[in-house]
């Protein structure tokens, strides 16, 4: 069932800039609701309900002096952001949002690229995606930077082999490792967030750590690190920092809904599967709440705390998680 | 085979050039500083100005947490595979599966018991 490439190429477009709107109103949903549950307001100046602070935002960025540390190293400096955002922005196409439509004589799929290796390619971007955090902070030359991105660079290798981990129960209990095929395969049974209860949780805490959100959020830490690898970064080329950071947030929350939470089913019917995007756009935004509320209410973790916690209780865990599931698969066969 | 990749292809050129737009963007669009001082370009150190940072050395573990995430990640490579086809497999995979598992955690033992699992 393939697409003429032009169906791809609109479709594309329109889930890539869909993708950046989720990502500006992210950064509101999350001033507002950290303000309103630390009992203030939140911006509430630009439109009604603050609702044009993003568009604000994005104006002042780019009308902010591209600064240029006299120490940097030019081409990195610059490049580093935009690795970041592209490999963030990139692993969101193999997302399965929709079953498919007959539209007049074309068949559009519910998916921007179904390739067979989906799930692979989303962990393979992530680890690219990690050269932009560590070089733009090498970089800048700075104190700060650098520590800041080793930091990084360390928290999210090691938190990165839990994730992968996590998604073997989930990759053994529906024999595929393409997203669509696992969607597919949690119509008529069980979401797989039940049987893969530990799955889930490691995979949620791993994915706090993997986009360092709070309580997880080492290499940002202000009070040590001013602002970890972006210190040196302003305008337009933080922004792209900053879009990383969320874009990774929202595809994490789509892999989630997509591996453990039935993708874009509605629970329990089948009638209304026509309006998967819809369903997806839902649980997304849960799952982004969930983040969002996390930091609102966890102190930061201790940097040897976080290592520990990834390596001595997670990595274990994860794996009995994997080596039960195949255990119980085989046995059920 | 190459179908499934050319949308991905077309995806991650939108991808490649909207930060890139925007870099050049933030180029075009922003604001020059009426005049330039030596000052404004040195490294933020809350004010304090040192040398440039290029011979600084770093605690060990960062590198002891790199060479046990090529030892673990190398797990999940080998592992991938196994758990696709681990339904026509049956007990001969599990087997494969829980002996792969034995011998890293021998590793596993080795490495927590020498202490590398400690951030110092």
């Amino acid at each position: 069932m393939s697409e003429p490439w032009w169906i791809s190429a609109i479709k594309g477009f329109v889930i890539i800039n869909i993708v950046l709107l989720t990502f500006a109103y992210t950064t509101l949903l999350e001033r507002k609701a950290l303000g309103r549950m630390q009992l203030r307001y939140g911006p509430n100046r630009a439109g009604p309900y603050g609702l044009l602070q993003p568009i604000a935002d994005l104006v002042k960025l780019v009308r902010k002096e591209s600064f240029f540390p006299t120490a940097a190293i030019d081409i990195p400096y610059i490049l580093a952001p935009v690795v970041s955002a592209f490999t963030a922005l990139a692993a969101f196409a193999v997302i399965p949002f929709g079953n498919g439509w007959n539209i007049w004589r074309y068949h559009v799929n519910g998916v921007v690229a179904n390739v067979p290796i989906s799930l692979i390619l989303v962990f393979a971007l992530g680890s690219i995606g990690i050269y932009g955090f560590i070089v733009g902070g090498w970089a800048s030359e700075s104190k700060y930077s650098l520590l800041g991105s080793m930091r990084t660079c360390a928290q999210l290798v090691s938190y990165e082999v839990s994730l992968a981990l996590s998604v073997l129960g989930v990759v053994i209990t529906a024999g595929s490792l393409s997203l669509v095929d696992i969607v597919h395969n949690q119509a008529h049974s069980l979401w797989y967030v039940v049987p893969q209860a530990v799955g889930f949780l490691v995979f949620l805490i791993s994915g706090v750590a993997e986009t360092s959100r709070a309580p997880f959020d080492l290499p940002e830490a202000e009070q040590e690190l001013v602002a970890g690898y972006h210190t040196e970064y302003s305008g337009m080329r933080w922004g792209l920092f900053q879009m990383a950071e969320y874009v990774n947030m929202i595809t994490l929350s789509g892999l989630a809904i997509t591996l453990f939470l039935g993708g874009w089913h509605f629970p329990f019917a089948h009638g209304v599967d026509f309006l998967g995007p819809l369903w997806f756009f839902l649980k997304l935004l849960a799952l982004l709440f969930v983040f969002i509320w996390l930091r609102a209410t966890l102190p930061r973790l201790r940097y040897d705390q976080l290592m520990s916690f990834g390596w001595k209780i997670l990595l274990p865990v994860a794996t009995v998680n994997a080596l039960i599931t195949a255990l119980v698969v085989v046995w059920a066969n | 085979m190459l179908d499934n990749w050319l949308p991905f292809l077309i995806y991650g050129l939108f991808a490649a050039a909207i930060p890139t737009s925007m870099i050049v963007m933030s180029f075009v669009f922003a604001t020059r500083p009426k005049r330039r001082t030596r000052a404004r370009g040195i490294p933020f150190e809350s004010g304090v100005s040192t040398g440039p940072l290029r011979r600084q050395r770093f605690t060990i573990s960062f590198y002891l947490t790199a060479m046990l995430f090529i030892v673990f990640d190398i797990e999940i490579v080998f592992l991938y595979p196994l758990g696709v086809v681990l339904h026509q497999l049956a007990w001969f995979g599990f087997a494969e599966f829980a002996f792969f598992l034995l011998i890293l955690l021998i590793a596993y033992v080795y490495v927590w018991r020498k202490g590398a699992l400690e951030w110092q």
